[in-house]
């Protein structure tokens, strides 16, 4: 038997597919191994200092609301207003943050805790992207879960 | 910079993100478009099997819930792979294939036939882990070089590893099983044609993109 006839046959029985792909993944995770000292640019986009003391860690990106803050963007000119809604809190929010030390852990299930701008106005496409995801998945299961059984 | 999908025509921004149409992703985009309108457009197929060696025939009859549900899935299909055309921003890129990869598994999931949904499964698995390497790419890809945009990495001054761009490679095989049609064609016995051809279609068209980032950044 010739090997692309081998190959092709191993390659069109859908079961094998997982193997394949973990076959791939394996051969270039060693690639990646081998290749490792990989140097980290100091000069990030979107810079990140982490203080675990203060209370609202890990999100704190520092500044003062509705001041000018400096934020680094790609393209500053996009976003002219960067910089002026960080580190804004609700009142709640704030009370939250003076009063315990977990407001950071919490910031999916409170509105307008921290508007973090770099997430929500410069990166803002990708949160509508991730929230498509998330719908596409959903739309999917409930269609799943509602279908008729015959 | 190598620009093998020759110079911008139009950008479209969004914050950070920028959108950019090269003559060759305009290409792509304007297929992934009129696809996108057939499918919203035509009706499903009708299969018909044949039983050998006597007349009878099996009608397979695709249910109106279901074409609606698999034409919604074929649309979001076709928004995510316009999306993926057009991006110029690696993480936002990421996104889109996976959300293609999503909807490919939503397109068959809705058909009640055992051996397609087996198909779909291990199909499925692979897109879920193929997450893995497509933003591990894109996170390498933003540690070493601190920028995610294409057009700065594709402007030079970036020493972009090969590591990165085959994880990102290998993620976007992953969402759309790229090559590997062998394999999703067991996908494509699903009753209703111009819902499946998108599967096809649309990881086509994000692996053409992400062989053109990989070639400019």
């Amino acid at each position: 038997m010739l090997i692309i006839t081998r190959i092709s046959r191993f390659v069109s029985n859908f079961q094998n597919l997982v193997a394949l792909f973990a076959g791939a993944c394996i051969i270039i995770s060693l690639a990646g191994i081998l290749s490792l000292p990989l140097g980290f640019e100091e000069q990030q986009l979107y810079p990140k200092t982490l203080d675990p003391a203060s209370s609202l860690y890990p999100y704190d990106r520092g500044g003062v609301p509705f001041g000018t803050t400096e934020v680094v963007v790609q393209y500053p000119e996009n976003s002219p207003y960067a910089g002026y809604v960080t580190a804004y809190l609700t009142p709640l929010s704030q009370y939250l943050a003076d009063h315990t030390h977990y407001l950071g852990t919490t910031i999916v299930a409170h509105p307008g805790g921290i508007i973090d701008e770099i997430l929500y106005n410069t990166r803002g496409l990708d949160t509508v992207v991730e929230t498509s995801i998330l719908f596409a998945a959903f739309a999917i299961a409930s269609y799943l879960f509602r279908r008729e059984v015959k | 910079m190598s620009e093998i999908g020759g110079s911008d025509l139009f950008v479209l921004e969004f914050g950070d993100i920028l959108h950019y149409y090269t003559p060759y992703t305009t290409t792509l985009f304007v297929l992934a478009l009129i696809f996108t309108g057939l499918a919203i457009l035509s009706r499903p197929e009708g299969q018909v099997d044949i039983a050998f060696g006597g007349d009878a025939y099996y009608a397979k009859e695709t249910a109106v819930s279901e074409m609606r549900f698999r034409r919604f899935m074929t649309i979001a299909c076709g928004l995510a792979t316009m999306g993926a055309m057009g991006s110029g921003d690696i993480f936002n890129f990421t996104l889109f294939a996976s959300l293609v990869g999503i909807t490919n598994v939503g397109i068959v999931a809705a058909v009640k036939s055992r051996h397609v949904l087996d198909a779909a499964y291990e199909y499925g698995i692979v897109a879920m882990v193929a997450t893995l390497p497509l933003f591990g790419g894109a996170a390498l890809i933003l540690a070493t070089t601190g920028t995610l945009s294409i057009p700065a990495l594709a402007a030079g001054g970036f020493a972009v590893p090969p590591i990165g761009k085959a994880l990102l490679a290998l993620g976007v095989i992953g969402e759309g099983m790229a090559p590997f049609y062998a394999a999703k064609a067991e996908m494509f016995r699903a009753p209703g044609a111009p819902y499946v051809i998108m599967c096809s279609l649309s990881s086509l068209l994000i692996f053409l993109r992400v062989v053109e980032i990989a070639i400019t950044i």
